[in-house]
């Protein structure tokens, strides 16, 4: 979306910053995702109808895309608490710079998240009664209780820069309104923290209770299985990047600089060091498993591990898309290298996704009875559809929010 | 996590004789008429199948002629220590009612499908669809177990409405509830089978077959190493069956690790 | 307007306080809690007061005895009859089905009758009978015109039909294959018994099944089957000892404490080949003057090095087992088809040859020779009569010209188009014949081929009666209860031919067969009220032999008895699980079926490593079997339970009628089951037919 000379209709909306590309293109690109929103929306039709038959979803793999994904964008998301935690309690100033963007994308991710969780509960019109029937004992209702409150924490995040747009600010009231917001800002981001971390750390929990799972199965410190650990310091060695990733994508597409180089660095080592701590607590965490708790229950690492889930994810997971990232954001010189600090990050974020799939997928893909067997398991179509949509949805959200609202303090300097 | 689920004077358990089964079948059909298991017009994707009583084949691996067959009926194995009641969110399955039964309810369940990644038994089924019975066939539904929509989980409960009916039963009769005679309460699979493999009472009562079959040298139950403790034990003279029945490393014996495990 | 901080936390909290005050998400909370539990397209459970009807089901081949549940007088569900001596509260899978077929979709609802564009139209049961009095009077009295088959082994009804017949000049009343006609043969014609041949499993204490799927589909199987458990206490060493011999590792040999694996069609050898070891030790049976001949023809054929290279049963296997036999108080030979139907007569021959040689006739835990019960209905066809009465060896004189086409065909719960051996063969001969009628509880493959289809009230909405099921070890009659009345426009066969013969002017004695029905229990002298409260009557009475032969002229013709038409024999399996030729697949038991058995809409057929290794064969493989009497098209599953050079066929798919729950399922194996008839006894036999599998 490259500047064009005439002004376009709409573009007293636009934030006071720079130029936003014509209405046209923007209208064209609108209904491009809405072709997306389409396709998801009649799988999600059909799937409302007609039940969750139409996924490729079954009763040994009752986890599969949506689970891995909400998990992924859910890490991935993770950015936005622990900027905000590291700009609004520990006061590392310069990212203010990106601090919104953080919050936008974790507003997509949990928002995209409880929709697609929406469409993968049986009856979604029951699922307050995780609420209403909580069950304390449930790593899951951890999760929801936390990811409710969060997603309306980012929302309360999300509500004052909405309110910052040029026309909207105009109005006294709502200006009023918003500086509220911001006064009370650290307190939010402070809940956001704390919030965030217990359902990041839950959702690990989910997977790391599961005593009947030997794949995902950890001891754990007093209630909490190590996994529930292992999910916070990935999520936090990893949202940060995500956003950065996120930053880079729109200013590829606007062709504009919106973020200082060297905060996305920043970010990158932020990153790099939570990701450097908790790849070595992985390592030694998987070496313990395969060599204290398979042979106590009387498996074997290979058992674990298949012609389709090899150890090769394995490998990838810990090895290519743990290690070396790491090393890459730990090294400045690498780090200060733009393509490498991209293709860190990119590493970083598969090896979180990785990490989650094979939590979701891998662990009930294992026959744990010995006259059971293995199956795989291939998303279909009802799937794949509504996760574009959220996709799409997460474009649609970005989009507007440049488009007009003020996500980037630095874009007019940047590009002065 | 054992301690959650405290001690009960009562344990519904079964003891199924692998040496009796001989897999013919009639267990999976008389549970699915009692509990009204819905049909399913192509039921070979055994991964979309609803079976709360399954029959497993077992083999001993070998090459003909030296190969063996065993059938393993798998019922819920209603564990002392359940994976799924933990991680359940909102308190639709419980074990916490005199006999051990871990329940299911219904109309509280929303689907979300952790106790079905829990469980390693595969003992839990999901309603892909709304049940769909051609016409009239709803009219031969059982009265006692309501019929599942789309979307909820489901479970052999062992026959749990037999209890609640043998129960009332005692109380009309003036005997003692909570001293229910053997035939008292029976599950459809149990009266079904021809084999007389299944042999159901409470472990803790002396006076019920179960007791002291639970205790036999040949008796076993599965993946016990995990420590989920099931209320489902199983029997056999023969080595390989047992050891079928956990999983052992190449150098343990058979039988010699049990529920080393406590989580 | 100013806002400061207070009030701005006021109007949040405020907003939010003031929301849930209101009965708003209350009651939406509320209603969606009620409202999600009460979808209007899901059934409500029946009310009504809950009453459990004793009877047996005739729905399954085994007579199984039940109790149906009703609630508010309408079925619910089948149990078992705890009460009952034979059953003890078990019950077959197939019995337990038969509630929810009430409403199969497959079900005949009201008579059709089929247009000359091979649609089928309603028509009421005045308009059936006069086509029948019409088709049938036509050919009253003529010989050879008329012919009918029954689904019905041991029903008293078969004699209306047989008489029937008989008034109308027609000999020809056949009932399906099974292994009682085989055991008649052997007995009755070949060795000149007396009798019917029974076996009493629960008092053994060595059963040796010889093919006969003794604790799966053979025979009063849950009777069979509680014997069995009775003599395994849990945990302890087997009361008595249980072996199976027989191509696949089927459900008997997975409950026997041994396996002996042999060629199909190779019983009669591996027989012969223990009597062998048997007749060393100094056995003989007096009753038989051709005893010696008998026995030099054994000992100079069956020596165990010819015997295993026939049935690929080791020498050494084969002195093991004789000597269990020989240990054994009761030892009993229990010989048959692994299937039901279309084993040898030479195998049967030497089974009960070796359990006269054991001392077993007649004695507890033995061989018993059982008295036929009395006929009610006069001018019917006698047990005798009915049991040697041959449809396959009839159809195939039809085909080949030597007896006429019949005019007119009936069958009666008789899927002769899909049941038969060579089943494309015998569809394309009952399809020659101008005039069917079918009477059935479904639309099954031979309803779908009739020009008049006429509806059976299903087992448990009929009065209708067991006699001395063939497998069981005494006398005993069984009547099968009328729960409810029927839920369509069925009426029971045994009426509609009495009205029939009415109006044909041939009376056959009976207004109703109630009546029949009553007579019978009379003349058996059974307490009627007992039988409707579901217990059995029994009689004790067995026949004493006078002139036994051994006749080894016949089997020495007989032994010689082998297809010769590919490499792989083919071993038939049937599960009562996957339904009969008449019963299809109830939908519950689909379930039952595993996915290395059916996939889709493919079946398999099962093969050891090392067969499949020599066809060049993998799991998964689609392959043809064929010879000379079809082709069957399956898929392969690696089953190291089945022998080696053979393969393993599960009975009961490829359905072309019925409903969604079998139609289109699989392949029919019976497509491939050719037929020979054996030198010596002429019985036509289809156990151990040989295919070619080719990879497609």
């Amino acid at each position: 979306m490259s500047t064009i000379p005439s002004k376009p209709f709409d573009q007293a909306l636009f934030p006071d910053g720079g130029p936003r590309c014509g209405l046209l293109k923007f209208v064209l690109w609108l209904g491009f995702l809405g072709l997306i929103f389409a396709w998801g929306g009649y799988a999600m039709g059909r799937i409302f109808f007609y039940g969750i038959g139409e996924t490729a979803l079954d009763n040994y793999f009752g986890f599969g895309l949506w689970i891995t994904f909400d998990l992924a964008v859910i890490a991935l998301g993770a950015g936005a608490f622990f900027t905000g935690l590291l700009r609004y309690i520990l006061n590392i100033d310069p990212l203010k710079n990106i601090i919104n963007l953080t919050v936008i994308v974790g507003f997509i991710c949990y928002s995209g998240a409880m929709l697609v969780l929406g469409l993968d509960v049986g009856q979604p019109l029951r699922s307050w009664f995780g609420f209403w029937h909580a069950n304390v004992h449930s790593m899951l209702v951890e999760v929801m209780f936390c990811i409710t409150c969060y997603l309306m924490v980012l929302a309360i995040e999300f509500i004052p820069l909405v309110l910052e747009n040029r026309q909207l600010d105009k109005i006294r009231l709502i200006h009023r309104i918003s500086h509220n917001f911001h006064v009370f800002m650290p307190l939010f981001a402070g809940i956001g923290a704390f919030l965030s971390t217990f359902h990041q750390g839950s959702l690990g929990g989910m997977y790391g209770v599961l005593f009947g799972r030997p794949f995902a199965f950890r001891e754990g410190f007093f209630i909490w299985p190590w996994t529930f650990f292992l999910f916070v310091l990935s999520a936090v060695g990893s949202g940060p990047v995500f956003t950065v990733l996120i930053c880079g994508i729109i200013e590829k597409v606007s062709g504009r600089k919106l973020v200082d180089f060297k905060i996305k660095a920043l970010m990158g080592k932020i990153a790099g060091t939570m990701l450097t701590i908790y790849i070595v607590f992985k390592i030694i965490d998987t070496w313990a498993w395969a060599n204290g708790y398979l042979p106590s229950v009387g498996l074997t690492f290979d058992q674990m591990y298949n012609d389709v889930y090899g150890t090769w994810l394995l490998w990838a997971e810990i090895g290519v898309c743990g290690v070396l990232p790491a090393i890459m954001l730990m090294t400045p010189s690498l780090r200060n290298n733009p393509t490498l600090l991209y293709t860190a990050a990119i590493l970083d974020c598969t090896g979180v996704t990785i990490n989650r799939f094979v939590f979701t997928v891998q662990a009930l893909a294992i026959p744990v009875m010995p006259f059971d067997q293995w199956y795989s398991y291939t998303p279909n179509w009802a799937e794949w559809a509504p996760t574009f949509l959220v996709l799409a949805y997460g474009a649609l959200v970005i989009s507007l929010s440049y488009r007009y609202l003020p996500v980037f303090p630095q874009e007019k300097k940047l590009n002065a | 996590m054992s301690g959650h689920y405290g001690q009960f004077d009562i344990r519904w358990g079964m003891v199924i004789d692998l040496d009796k089964c001989t897999g013919c079948g009639a267990c999976m059909v008389a549970c699915q008429a009692e509990n009204n298991v819905a049909i399913q017009t192509d039921a070979s994707n055994k991964r979309l199948v609803t079976n709360w009583m399954l029959v497993f084949e077992l083999s001993n691996g070998k090459s003909f002629p030296d190969h063996e067959v065993a059938y393993l009926p798998r019922p819920c194995m209603h564990c002392g220590n359940p994976s799924c009641v933990a991680v359940c969110p909102a308190t639709v399955t419980t074990k916490d009612e005199e006999g051990g039964i871990v329940s299911q309810i219904y109309p509280r369940c929303f689907g979300c499908r952790y106790c079905m990644a829990s469980c390693p038994y595969h003992a839990r089924y999901f309603n892909w669809y709304d049940p769909v019975w051609p016409e009239g066939m709803e009219k031969t539904l059982s009265p006692d177990v309501s019929v599942r929509p789309r979307g909820v989980v489901e479970k052999c409960h062992f026959c749990h409405h037999r209890w609640m009916q043998a129960k009332d039963k005692a109380r009309v009769a003036g005997e003692d509830p909570k001293a229910l005679p053997q035939e008292a309460y029976q599950t459809a699979c149990t009266q079904a089978c021809p084999n007389g493999a299944i042999t159901f009472g409470d472990l803790n009562n002396p006076e019920h077959t179960v007791h002291e079959l639970a205790h036999s040298e040949y008796a076993f139950r599965l993946l016990e190493r995990l420590g989920t403790e099931p209320q489902v034990y199983y029997m056999s003279r023969r080595e390989w069956v047992r050891r079928a029945g956990d999983n052992y490393l190449a150098d343990e014996k058979t039988g010699s690790v049990k529920n080393e495990h406590h989580s | 307007m100013g806002i400061d901080r207070r009030s701005f936390i006021s109007f949040l909290a405020g907003g939010a306080v003031g929301t849930l005050v209101t009965p708003i998400p209350w009651k939406l909370t509320d209603d969606i809690s009620i409202w999600t539990q009460n979808w209007s397209w899901i059934p409500k459970n029946p009310e009504g007061a809950s009453e459990y009807v004793p009877t047996v089901s005739k729905l399954c081949p085994s007579g199984c005895p039940v109790r149906v549940r009703t609630v508010g007088g309408k079925p619910v569900g089948v149990r078992g009859n705890a009460e009952h001596p034979y059953s003890r509260g078990g019950v077959t899978p197939l019995a337990a089905a038969e509630a929810e077929l009430l409403y199969s979709p497959a079900r005949v609802r009201r008579p059709l009758r089929r247009t000359p564009d091979q649609a089928y139209v309603a028509i009421s049961w005045d308009e059936a009978l006069a086509i029948l009095e019409e088709k049938l009077g036509a050919i009253k009295g003529y010989r050879g015109k008329l012919a009918m088959v029954s689904g019905d082994p041991d029903g008293t009804i078969n004699e209306v039909f047989s008489a029937f017949l008989a008034k109308a000049g027609s000999a020809d009343f056949y009932l399906m294959p099974g292994e009682a006609q085989v055991a008649a043969k052997a007995w009755n014609d070949v060795m000149g018994g007396q009798g019917a041949v029974g076996y009493d499993i629960g008092n053994s204490d060595m059963v040796l099944a010889v093919g006969a799927d003794v604790l799966e589909s053979w025979g009063q199987v849950v009777r069979n089957r509680k014997a069995f458990a009775d003599k395994r206490p849990h945990g302890e060493k087997p009361k008595a000892k249980y072996v199976y011999a027989g191509p696949v590792q089927n459900n008997t040999a997975a409950g026997a404490d041994a396996w002996v694996p042999i060629n199909p069609g190779t019983e009669a050898a591996f027989l012969l080949g223990l009597t062998y070891q048997v007749l060393k030790e100094g056995f003989r049976v007096d009753a038989a003057p051709d005893f010696d001949e008998f026995k030099t023809f054994v000992m100079s054929n069956f020596a165990p090095q010819n015997v295993q290279r026939v049935t690929g049963v080791a020498a050494t296997t084969l002195v093991a087992v004789a000597k269990d036999l020989l240990r054994a108080s009761a030892p009993l030979i229990v010989t048959g088809s692994e299937f039901g139907q279309g084993g040898g007569g030479a195998a049967m021959v030497a089974g009960l040859a070796l359990n006269l040689m054991l001392g077993g006739l007649n004695r507890k835990g033995g061989l018993q020779a059982l008295p036929d019960m009395p006929q009610v209905v006069s001018g019917a066809k006698d047990a005798k009569g009915l049991r040697s009465a041959d449809l396959v060896a009839y159809l195939a004189d039809v085909d080949k010209g030597r007896t006429p086409l019949p005019e007119a065909m009936l069958f009666y719960e008789a899927n002769a188009a899909y049941g038969l051996p060579e089943a494309s063969k015998a569809a394309a001969t009952l399809a020659k014949v101008p005039f069917k009628a079918s009477f059935s509880v479904f639309f099954d493959e031979t309803a779908a081929m009739s020009d008049l289809v006429l509806p059976v009230p299903l087992g448990m909405e009929r009065w209708d009666d067991i006699c001395t099921p063939y497998g069981s070890g005494e006398v005993n009659y069984q009547l099968a209860r009328q729960v409810i009345e029927p839920v369509f426009e069925a009426v029971n066969a045994g009426d509609v031919f009495l009205a029939l013969a009415a109006k044909l002017g041939m009376s056959l004695g009976y207004s109703s067969f109630r009546q029949v029905l009553e007579a019978k229990a009379s003349a058996i002298g059974a307490d009627l009220d007992a039988l409707q409260e579901g217990k059995p009557f029994t009689a004790p009475a067995k026949v004493t032999q006078y002139a036994l032969r051994m006749n080894p002229g016949v089997l020495a013709k007989a032994i010689k008895d082998a297809d010769k038409g590919g490499d792989i024999a083919l071993a038939p399996v049937f599960y009562l699980r996957t339904g009969t030729g008449s019963t299809a697949v109830p939908p519950f038991n689909l379930k039952t079926i595993r996915d290395t058995e059916l996939l889709g809409k493919e079946s398999f057929v099962q093969l050891n490593a090392a067969t499949a290794g020599k066809l060049g064969l993998r799991e998964g493989d689609r392959v043809s079997l064929s010879n000379e009497a079809g082709t069957c098209a399956a898929r392969v599953h690696i089953n190291e339970g089945v022998m080696t050079d053979a393969v393993a066929a599960l009975l009961g798919f490829g359905h072309t009628a019925f409903d969604a729950y079998s139609q289109g399922k699989g392949d029919n194996v019976a497509k491939v089951m050719k037929t020979r008839f054996e030198p010596g006894t002429g019985i036509p036999v289809w156990a151990g037919a040989k295919v070619k599998i080719a990879k497609i």
